[in-house]
């Protein structure tokens, strides 16, 4: 287990910093990951992705770089600020502790491995606390850099949408150089009565990227949560979203498209808790799989007792464009309710043979054609980005990264 | 123009085609009339390129070329359009983009300039008012939620747009009220001309009343069993297939 005595040496070296409060949670953090160690997939929540493929690289961890955009308002480089937004509060994580604008329990340990290591090494990190009522959009750039190093990296943003307030967040992953890089990324989203949030998570790793991604959504009363979540998958991809609506009047719409080829593999885990009556969820997932690629879906929807009238749709489709890709695709209902209405459905299929015949018919080649349906099958997922400027920047990158037809 | 040589045809093991014999000349139209399951639909989705067909005997020969040797899109570039008895839904693909990309595609393949939105906009302009249509249905996604007499009329305005040189009309009139009917038959009409063919592939002779065939095959059991000119469409309303069967095999 290298990976760990690595994660060891490096939590250690990071302990002198000042701030005791941090230090002790983060410990507590630290010692119950390494309490399990990495899990395998001998757990059920691991079953089809195994994230301890990692254990025998020594990953150094790296938290500072310098990197300028003026494309960004909010820039991360190796999970640290260096760039802030002026419109709005914002730190990183000691300070938000500090300033008494992050709560503890975000940072106390959890029963997710990964979201206690990367409490562990939450010395940076950023929050941002949205106030303006009318519309604000930010830009935010996650960056790694990785020149040929193995290196581990812990980003964490926490964003707190105040009450009745009204934005959008564009939170983007991307990577520098060629190394090999393990990105922990934990964003925490707490969504306060009345606010509407729509957040966009979009990722563009390098081929030796693995990725173990937390997004933990807490909504309360009539607030409104949209999330699109875009993910080219290489060598390993995770990512567990999870919301809690926490009030009743809370909904949320999520909306996912996910890539991977080759050898690669993604994985979403996603968790809805409808914890109280008279809350919405929808739920569309599309993936586009190709090579030897693998990839699972597997989405929870948990009716606590008492949150009648909830109403949740669950729909995940996926495009198998080789015969050697896999998704495992899983619908997991949960309710203690008895007055709600909870659907699902899942398809996987490949391209349209009838509509490659018609519009070859047509005069286009088989590639245009396999291009012009899978166009319309992603613009399904991203016509819901509600700025145009974005929308338009996904579609165009996209677009460039489908699997270019057979 | 088109000539179909001793055409055996299965689908999955099952003979469907058994020996078809056709030739059609520039400017002629011909209606294959038949059954239910005669092999008519087979016929003209093996003439646009359907691959789930096997060639199990016979050629054909389009514009002096071995049609058998090209792909669908070869076929559609070189003038073959078949007017689709179930036009395919694409859901999430606009109808104007479609069509404007399928014409470029056949334009670069002929070597001539892609046309630009503009240039689109104008050529398309008479070809919707020819056909009746809504404007909404250009901006909508292809066919979907068109109504089947839309969906029909849909595809004779591809037609008119992409200006094929045969035309394989698989039961056009299927589903097409009396005044879509006409429509879609003065659409047809006009563009009828010296250098162009048409197939039509239909049940009944009610088509036929509005486009009138040089010529008229009846298809049985993957075989042509009789041919004549339009006064054997009339026949066969009046009698039915049956006896036609039964004249033939006498």
């Amino acid at each position: 287990m290298k990976a760990v005595e690595t994660f060891t040496t490096d939590f250690e070296s990071t302990l002198d910093l000042p701030d005791d409060n941090l230090n002790l949670l983060r410990r507590e953090s630290f010692e119950e990951f390494k309490k399990h160690g990495l899990p395998t997939r001998k757990e059920e929540y691991w079953k089809y992705s195994d994230p301890s493929i990692i254990s025998n690289l020594e990953l150094e961890f790296v938290s500072s770089g310098q990197y300028e955009d003026e494309n960004y308002d909010v820039i991360l480089v190796n999970g640290k600020i260096v760039k802030r937004f002026k419109d709005c509060q914002m730190g990183d994580i000691s300070e938000g502790l500090r300033s008494g604008n992050l709560g503890e329990d975000l940072f106390k340990k959890k029963d997710k491995p990964f979201l206690n290591l990367n409490n562990a090494f939450a010395i940076n990190g950023c929050y941002l606390i949205l106030e303006s009522t009318s519309r604000q959009t930010i830009r935010i750039l996650n960056l790694i850099t990785n020149e040929g190093k193995y290196q581990a990296v812990h980003p964490r943003c926490v964003i707190i949408a105040k009450r009745n307030s009204e934005s959008v967040i564009f939170e983007e992953f991307r990577i520098m150089g060629n190394g090999t890089s393990f990105v922990n990324s934990v964003t925490d989203v707490i969504i306060e009565d009345g606010a509407n949030l729509e957040h966009i998570i979009m990722d563009d790793f390098a081929e030796n990227t693995y990725h173990v991604a937390n997004v933990c959504v807490k909504q309360y009363k009539d607030s409104n949560f949209v999330s699109h979540n875009f993910s080219m998958g290489k060598k390993f991809a995770r990512r567990d979203f999870n919301v809690e609506l926490n009030q009743s009047g809370a909904n949320c719409n999520l909306f996912g498209l996910y890539f991977v080829d080759e050898e690669n593999h993604i994985d979403h885990h996603t968790t809805i808790d409808h914890k109280e009556a008279h809350c919405n969820s929808k739920e569309h997932y599309k993936g586009i799989l190709s090579g030897k690629s693998t990839g699972v879906f597997n989405g929870r929807i948990h009716v606590h007792p008492g949150a009648q009238k909830t109403d949740a749709i669950q729909n995940n489709q996926n495009l198998l464009l080789s015969d050697d890709a896999i998704i495992h695709t899983k619908p997991e209902l949960e309710i203690y309710a008895d007055d709600v209405k909870c659907t699902h459905g899942a398809t996987i299929g490949p391209l349209d043979e009838k509509g490659l015949f018609y519009l070859r018919s047509r005069g286009l080649n088989r590639k245009e054609a396999q291009q012009i349906l899978m166009r319309a099958y992603v613009n399904e997922i991203i016509e819901n980005v509600s700025d145009e400027k974005i929308r338009s920047e996904l579609m165009e990158l996209i677009l460039d990264r489908l699997p270019k037809g057979d | 123009m088109l000539k179909i040589e001793n055409l055996h045809v299965s689908i999955g093991g099952n003979q469907i085609l058994k020996g078809i014999n056709l030739e059609v000349k520039a400017g002629e139209t011909h209606a294959i009339m038949g059954p239910n399951g005669s092999g008519k639909s087979t016929l003209a989705q093996v003439l646009a390129g359907h691959e789930e067909y096997e060639i199990t005997d016979g050629k054909i020969e389009y514009l002096s070329k071995d049609l058998l040797g090209m792909d669908i899109e070869e076929r559609a570039c070189e003038g073959i359009f078949l007017a689709f008895q179930y036009p395919v839904e694409l859901p999430g693909v606009n109808n104007t983009y479609f069509l404007k990309s399928a014409l470029n595609a056949q334009r670069k393949y002929r070597g001539e300039k892609e046309m630009d939105a503009m240039e689109f906009i104008d050529l398309i302009g008479d070809k919707i008012k020819l056909l009746n249509l809504n404007d909404s249905l250009l901006k909508r996604p292809v066919n979907e939620g068109f109504s089947g007499g839309e969906k029909k009329r849909n595809e004779i305005f591809q037609m008119a747009v992409l200006e094929p040189k045969l035309a394989l009309l698989d039961e056009t009139d299927s589903g097409l009220d009396i005044d879509a009917l006409r429509v879609v038959a003065n659409g047809i009409n006009s563009m009828r001309k010296e250098e162009n063919a048409i197939i039509i592939v239909t049940h009944y002779q009610r088509l036929l009343n509005y486009i009138v065939p040089d010529f008229v095959h009846v298809l049985v059991d993957g075989k042509i069993i009789n041919s004549g000119d339009k006064n054997l469409a009339l026949e066969l309303e009046e009698k039915g297939y049956d006896r036609i069967v039964e004249e033939a095999k006498a």
